[in-house]
């Protein structure tokens, strides 16, 4: 885990509603994976969402830019209320982050051609710009000399910081993680959280699920613990290391922090 | 290519507007041309030269029916045609007729909705066998081996002819025309059965055909003619006399070479019917005077076409047998012309 | 365990590496691991050894050695094979020799040759962008126009009627570009099927009067030649190379309709795709060659060689949907979420992401099945077209020729040959091409 101390003059969060979830459902068929789910995030907040396996976590983040649809309530983000319509939809997209576990970076793309795909084609960036601008987040995640690579080449813990890379040339206004480490060896994680953590000194929104319990002291200004497709309790990292108030975050923890 | 599905789809709809009429004559005279189906390769029948050029027994016919028309055996494109799309491309109108070994039958004739409209040779199964057998009749192949193609008529009329006269025979499964000749000059049997046109043709490619012999027995009737689409009456009527004009032209001794000189009459009232010395008999048929002229210059009369394709000087080397005039003791009989 | 005294080890220096122990490397042991390593499998190699000595020399003797090249006829052929002391079989290859422009271009005007020849020439300046990837794009341009040309160089006509055909995509991309941003505002799939409808009211009545129109204004054409005089490689050449061309786009777009989430476009692909496959491609050109005749109004002559590319093509594009589609079925889930999630919509995620990669896994498939239609177009000589191998039964009943057999399958079979090994070798060159795993 990460101890060293973290800048967080820029860790400001504001007033303005980053997404907003208002009694949000889903189903998976007859399967009611999302229920009443309420959840107002602000600009610059960096939320950490944890859970046991099942529980709805990456279902909630992956609504936020309509990966999966949701069947009841409302979601908005950046102002804009995530409906059928294809427009929003992408509109959405383009302004939303996402990191993937398993990096989904494309495999026949170099890790720069990878970095600018999104920019040339959604957002018309010159290719010329757009190739400066990936190279500027190479060299952020500290990986410019591999930006002639290919993914397989790479590492994991290289490929999911080509991953937030890719998602950063997009400039987005709000970052998704969906369990970002999971898939990574032991030596890898680190890398992959100094990324997030200075992306989070950055001031950047955030929306992170994991278990990284380290992260979420260090970085998060509110955890989310969600069960059986409820948010079952949330408060800030503190809070809720040291005193859970619900018997099932009790358990959880001590599962989690225990060994 | 994209672009000729759309220009053919083009074709499609303009030509479907201006759909043919009933008349083939007039169609043929439109186009410019005859379209005539022939078979895709029968050894003296239907061949292509080095040029390129469809030649043939069968060709033949086509060329003279185009010289009758327009006076110019070129007027004609073939369209190749196999035993399977022979009937089709007649009755969808693809060819305006057919001159490619079919037997008349009476199905053909009638149900299929075809006209034959004569006989331009006479063909039935016969048996070829090795000379140094020493066998001179087919009564005589008791117990043999018989290389057959399987499927077909041929198979059917061998059963019946070895059981009505009490004989045995051992049956060799062949494919097509090729294997046989292998098979067969392999010694995997000792007799090949198939129509004797076919015979002779197989025959002809053997590196010493005089070591074989193909037996004087017939065992069935197959008479090979061209047909046209039931119907049009006066088109089959114009086939059918450009066919008998060939056959009465040797009857007459009216050559290609002779020809231009015999037209300009005769002491034989019919040649110079034939020929427009004397009445309009061309009209009656649509056509001018000159009709019958023009289609025994094409190619010569019936004899002379059979002696360039398939007789006896050829390799394919078919004497006239049944297809001798009536004079001769042959079949061949045309109507008188008058 | 006796000496489990103790289990703690600590190494006091790295091995470096070294080669690997002699005899376990070089063709001696190659030959030994895989030649000989049973006393079966040693004598399985040399009765296979044996084999291919004795059938060799055989095969050059017949092919080459007492082989006759120049006669006019196969009795002359024996004549000179005798004469100079051949006992058995040999080749005749003078029928070759003789009716070679035949086998080539069918019945096509000897004077006009270089039409097809160029075409083909063309064709190859035309595929080289496509094949190679590092030619420059621009080549690409050339590359759309020319099934244009070559349709005009081979039959021959008036410029006018490719051209107009042309324009067709012409006024598509117009009224697309007009209806999906300029003038009205309609959807993307709206807009594309108004564009397509445009062209096909284009095509159907105004091409045919505007090329009329334009070539009597400025009259631009060359000789006409009819599809009847279309045969040999010329034409396996003409149905093979449309049908590979058209049936890989056909293809994509009903594998994308078969993944589609639209019931009624899923429907029609599928019961396409289905119907299809569950017929035999010579039940198919029989269709075009005979039945259509009926549904069309007599006397009408749509092309029968543009009828058979139509069913090749259909047929092929079947088989390559499915290819394809195994390939997009083989694509992680992730990839396609990944594209989502940086904002690229359905076409250009396809165009970008999951169709380059779904058609790299595919190439063996893709190329199978190229393979697999160029060698099906042989079938059409059973509709009466002549074909390389149609072709041979006219030539045979030549009386000349007549009794020879393995001189002309094997030329053709040559042909096919090299055809189909060098999109196979290409095909093996793409996927090394291709392969960012491990570089």
């Amino acid at each position: 885990m990460t101890n060293t101390a973290i800048d967080t003059s820029n860790m400001v969060v504001s007033d303005e509603v980053a997404v907003e979830i208002v009694n949000m459902n889903k189903w998976y068929g007859e399967f009611h994976v999302l229920r009443d789910i309420n959840l107002t995030v602000n600009r610059g907040e960096r939320i950490v969402i944890c859970g046991p396996s099942g529980s709805g976590k990456s279902t909630l983040i992956r609504c936020i830019n309509r990966l999966e649809e949701h069947q009841k309530g409302k979601i908005v983000v950046d102002g804009i209320e995530l409906t059928s319509d294809l427009k929003n939809i992408d509109k959405i997209r383009s302004e939303v982050g996402m990191v993937f576990q398993h990096f989904n970076l494309f495999p026949h793309l170099t890790i720069l051609e990878n970095c600018t795909l999104a920019p040339i084609w959604v957002r018309k960036t010159p290719r010329r710009e757009a190739e400066e601008i990936a190279m500027h987040f190479l060299e952020k995640v500290k990986i410019p000399d591999q930006a002639h690579k290919y993914p397989g080449q790479l590492s994991g813990g290289q490929q999911q910081r080509v991953a937030i890379a890719r998602a950063l040339c997009m400039k987005p206004r709000i970052m998704l993680f969906d369990e970002p480490t999971s898939a990574l060896d032991p030596e890898m994680i680190k890398e992959v959280l100094d990324t997030m953590i200075e992306l989070a000194q950055e001031g950047m929104t955030m929306l992170c699920v994991t278990h990284e319990m380290g992260f979420a002291r260090q970085v998060a200004n509110r955890v989310i613990f969600m069960d059986q497709g409820q948010i079952v309790e949330q408060n800030e990292p503190e809070e809720f290391f040291l005193n859970p108030q619900s018997e099932r975050t009790k358990l959880f923890l001590s599962q989690i922090l225990g060994h | 290519m994209k672009h000729s599905l759309i220009l053919g789809a083009v074709a499609a709809i303009g030509l479907a507007a201006g759909a043919a009429s009933a008349n083939t004559l007039e169609d043929v005279k439109a186009k410019g041309h005859l379209q005539c189906g022939v078979a895709t390769g029968v050894p003296g029948f239907a061949f292509t030269d080095a040029d390129g050029e469809w030649q043939g027994f069968d060709v033949a016919v086509c060329r003279a029916v185009a010289a009758a028309i327009f006076g110019d055996p070129k007027a004609v494109k073939f369209t190749p045609t196999t035993g399977k799309t022979r009937f089709t491309a007649l009755a969808s109108g693809e060819v305006d007729m057919l001159a490619r070994n079919t037997t008349w039958t009476f199905s053909r004739d009638t149900d299929l909705g075809f006209d034959f409209v004569g006989v331009n040779y006479y063909d039935g199964q016969g048996f070829m066998v090795r000379k140094d057998l020493g066998v001179t009749s087919a009564k005589e192949l008791d117990g043999a081996t018989v290389c057959i193609q399987t499927g077909t008529t041929t198979e059917l009329n061998l059963a019946d002819f070895f059981r009505t006269n009490g004989m045995s025979y051992e049956p060799v499964p062949i494919e097509t025309n090729a294997e046989a000749r292998q098979k067969y000059l392999a010694g995997a049997c000792d007799v090949y059965t198939t129509d004797a046109s076919g015979l002779a043709a197989t025959r002809s490619t053997f590196e010493d055909p005089k070591a074989h012999v193909i037996l004087p027995e017939i065992i069935s009737k197959e008479p090979l003619g061209p047909l046209v689409r039931h119907g049009d009456n006066e088109w089959g009527d114009l086939v059918r006399w450009t066919l008998n004009a060939l056959i009465i032209a040797e009857e007459k001794g009216i050559t290609a070479a002779n020809v231009e000189e015999m037209a300009k009459g005769t002491n034989d009232p019919e040649v110079n019917r034939l020929l427009g010395a004397e009445g309009e008999y061309g009209k009656m048929i649509g056509l001018g005077k000159d009709w019958a002229v023009n289609a025994i210059k094409a190619g010569g009369n019936y004899g002379e076409i059979f002696a360039r394709y398939i007789g006896e000087e050829t390799p394919v080397g078919l004497a006239r047998g049944l297809n001798a005039q009536w004079t001769q003791g042959g079949l061949l009989y045309a109507p008188p012309f008058r | 365990m006796s000496n489990a005294k103790s289990v703690a080890f600590v190494a006091t220096k790295m091995i470096p590496p070294s080669p690997p122990p002699s005899g376990s490397v070089g063709p001696i042991h190659w030959a030994r691991e895989h030649l000989f390593p049973t006393p079966l499998n040693a004598l399985l190699t040399l009765v296979s050894i044996a084999f291919v000595l004795w059938l060799t020399p055989e095969i050059i003797r017949w092919a080459f050695i007492d082989a006759v090249w120049k006669a006019g006829s196969l009795a002359e052929c024996r004549e000179i094979a005798r004469a100079a002391g051949v006992e058995g079989s040999f080749a005749c290859w003078a029928v070759i020799n003789e009716r070679f422009n035949q086998f080539m271009f069918g019945f096509y005007p000897s004077e006009l040759y270089w039409r097809p020849i160029l075409a083909f020439a063309l064709l190859l300046v035309a595929l080289a962008p496509v094949l190679f990837a590092h030619l420059p794009r621009k080549m690409l341009i050339f590359s759309a126009v020319y099934p244009f040309l070559a349709y005009w160089l081979i039959w021959g006509d008036s410029l006018w009627a490719p051209l107009s055909a042309m324009a067709g995509f012409a006024v598509a991309y117009a009224a697309f570009r007009a209806l999906s941003g300029g003038v009205v505002q309609l959807g993307l799939a709206a807009a594309a099927a108004a564009a397509g409808l445009a062209a096909v009211l284009w095509w159907l009545f105004a091409a045919s009067s505007a090329a009329e129109a334009m070539q009597a204004v400025l009259p631009l054409s060359i000789e006409h030649v009819e599809s009847a005089k279309l045969g040999g490689f010329l034409l396996a050449l003409i149905l093979g190379v449309s049908g590979i061309a058209m049936s890989l786009p056909l293809g994509i777009l009903l594998a994308l309709g078969r993944k589609s989430d639209l019931p009624v476009l899923k429907g029609i692909c599928v019961a396409f795709i289905e119907f299809i496959r569950g017929v035999p491609l010579i039940t198919l050109l029989f269709v075009a060659s005979t039945l259509l005749n009926y549904f069309l109004p007599p006397g009408t002559s749509f092309d029968l060689i543009l009828r058979v590319v139509i069913m090749v093509t259909l047929f092929a594009a079947a088989y390559m949907a499915e290819v394809i589609r195994g390939g997009l079925a083989a694509l992680p889930q992730g990839q396609y979420e990944a594209a989502a999630a940086l904002g690229l919509d359905y076409w250009k995620s396809m165009r970008l992401v999951i169709l380059p990669q779904a058609l790299k896994i595919s190439i063996p498939g893709i190329v199978n099945t190229f393979i697999g239609l160029f060698k099906d177009t042989t079938l059409v000589s059973v509709i009466g077209l002549l074909d390389p191998v149609g072709i041979i039964a006219p030539m045979r009943a030549d009386s000349n020729w007549n009794g020879i057999v393995w001189e002309f399958y094997g030329f053709v079979a040559l042909f096919f040959f090299i055809f189909c090994f060098g999109m196979s070798r290409y095909s093996m060159y793409l996927e090394g091409k291709l392969k960012t795993d491990h570089r």
